[in-house]
């Protein structure tokens, strides 16, 4: 089946803005300046776009809230911060089709009313930032963007803002601090970014792929875009597979798509042939599904139900003969490391869980201590500024309880299992 | 197992001075010569609003919004003196919930 972002396959160069146009790019944006905001807010609201930065929120309903906001001025940010480990469709969408992320980032500014747009770049891709400065230069001199746009009074400055590459630096509210020239840290919410997001003014902070996504709905309409995937989870979504099987790399496929295809089909299965033991569908930060979980459908309501999450789609493999303690335990570990250590429940949360698994790899601590690690999450759940207090949860929760032996092995003898 | 005495330094104890607290807390036992009781940072209890809290363990005692003016009890106290009721304010299923984990031997 054809993709929405790349209709002929992975762009594995980058498009210019002759190639861009010659395929229909920067049509959606004349076409939206002819009609008003609202009616783009509710072509991508009827086509279901939802977020793909991992929270999955509507768009349209994000826009709107946006655009309802009454303070002036009101600013777009593109986050293409792409801290999760092992996902890298940020990176290739802005390498290679910087002119599919920008036009995206024009409509969605002219939905909100935005004068203003930053483009939130992680700072290690120095290919993406050159990609994306080039591609503006090249769409200013169109008149895509600046003043009076394609001739209407629609006016949009861009800026590109390196983003720090821990994790936390990726969450919306620490990209807005980072912007306003301060440290990563997440902030308290609410207020929501829609109302008081940068300099204090409702923002509308997109993850790149689903900016990307916008030209193709607004060009070709909310009907073509449901054709793909499902009612509730419309459209493709960029998957990410690494080097746990035979051909990493990122793969568009239709919301509804069976985990089993992407792994067998597009990945090739896992590298080595071994069978599988467990598969995180958002990791790190999801629960692990059983193997024989492998035709649940990708999209967000199938993975819900199922007990695990989509986030952005980096699709992580645990190998038979793996030890889950030690994987759990590299994830807790990962947790404590990038919390950024302002709020005392994530602090108190993410260290006491690390230490705790650490005593269980060390053979201490009993059945009791597996049964502590529930009560130190709920005792936790809901405080903090940002979501990583919540990550470390479905995977540690779901391990213990798919994957018993393991545990008992280490809380037994001090070791693996699989060793 | 010798006695700890552990003391929270997490932001907001460290904000109403558990570091100083605790140097003062080794100070005050060594000079007691109660050799038995170890003083020890700990991450967190979960009390945010209570600090500086401070759990004796084994004898699973919890000392909440301690300053330097208490020190002498809580050291009166690990010399055999009386439990100091004034400080013991946690609400009882959070002393439960860090007890158990601390019965597990994350210490």
């Amino acid at each position: 089946m054809e993709g929405i972002l790349f209709p002929r396959g992975v762009a594995e160069e980058r498009e210019g803005l002759a190639a861009y146009r010659a395929r229909g790019g920067y049509e959606a944006l004349a076409k939206a300046l002819k009609t008003d905001a609202d009616e783009v807010i509710k072509v991508v609201s009827d086509a279901g776009l939802r977020g793909r930065g991992g929270a999955g929120f509507p768009t349209g309903k994000k826009w709107q809230f946006t655009r309802e906001a009454p303070e002036q001025p009101r600013y777009l940010v593109m986050n293409g911060g792409e801290d999760e480990p092992g996902s890298k469709k940020d990176r290739v969408l802005l390498e290679n089709l910087p002119h599919l992320v920008i036009e995206g980032a024009i409509l969605a500014a002219y939905a909100i009313g935005a004068a203003k747009a930053y483009l939130y770049i992680n700072a290690r891709y120095d290919d993406a930032i050159k990609s994306v400065n080039d591609a503006l230069a090249e769409a200013k001199s169109a008149g895509y963007w600046g003043d009076n746009i394609l001739g209407s009074s629609f006016n949009l400055e861009f800026e590109v803002v390196p983003a720090p590459h821990n994790y936390v630096a990726g969450e919306d509210t620490a990209v807005l601090e980072v912007i306003e020239g301060k440290k990563p840290l997440p902030r308290q919410k609410p207020p929501f970014p829609v109302t008081v997001g940068l300099f204090g003014k409702p923002t509308s902070v997109n993850n790149v792929e689903t900016l990307a996504n916008v030209a193709p709905i607004i060009l070709k309409g909310a009907d073509w875009y449901r054709k793909f995937g499902t009612a509730e989870s419309p459209g493709t979504m960029i998957f990410s597979l690494n080097d746990d099987v035979r051909r990493p790399g990122i793969y568009e496929l239709p919301f509804g798509t069976p985990l089993r295809y992407l792994i067998e089909e597009c990945g090739g299965g896992m590298k080595g042939g071994r069978k599988i033991k467990a598969i995180m569908p958002a990791a790190p930060s999801s629960a692990f599904l059983p193997a024989d979980k492998i035709d649940t459908p990708l999209d967000h309501n199938s993975m819900r139900d199922a007990g695990t999450g989509l986030g952005c789609g980096v699709v992580r493999l645990i190998a038979e003969g793996t030890c889950i303690v030690e994987e759990v335990l590299k994830i807790s570990e990962f947790f404590t490391a990038e919390s950024c250590g302002q709020c005392p429940a994530c602090r108190m949360e993410t260290n006491t869980l690390t230490m705790m698994m650490k005593k269980v790899q060390a053979g201490q601590g009993g059945q009791p201590i597996l049964e502590q690690f529930g009560k130190i999450l709920a005792f936790n759940k809901g405080k903090g500024f940002c979501n990583l207090i919540a990550m470390p949860g479905p995977p540690i929760e779901s391990a213990i309880k798919l994957f018993p032996g393991d545990f008992e092995a280490h809380l037994t003898t001090g070791k693996c299992l699989a060793h | 197992m010798s006695r700890v005495c552990l003391v929270c330094q997490n932001i907001d104890c460290k904000a109403r001075g558990s570091e100083p607290l605790m140097v003062e807390l080794q100070k005050r036992i060594a000079d007691k010569g109660l050799n038995d009781v170890e003083v020890k940072p700990y991450m967190c209890f979960g009390a945010c609003q209570e600090g500086p809290n401070i759990v004796l363990y084994p004898e699973k005692n919890w000392y909440a919004k301690v300053k330097v003016e208490d020190l002498d009890d809580i050291t009166a106290h690990l010399a055999g003196g009386p439990h100091v009721q004034r400080l013991d304010t946690i609400d009882s299923s959070l002393k439960e919930l860090i007890y158990q984990l601390l019965d597990t031997g994350v210490i």
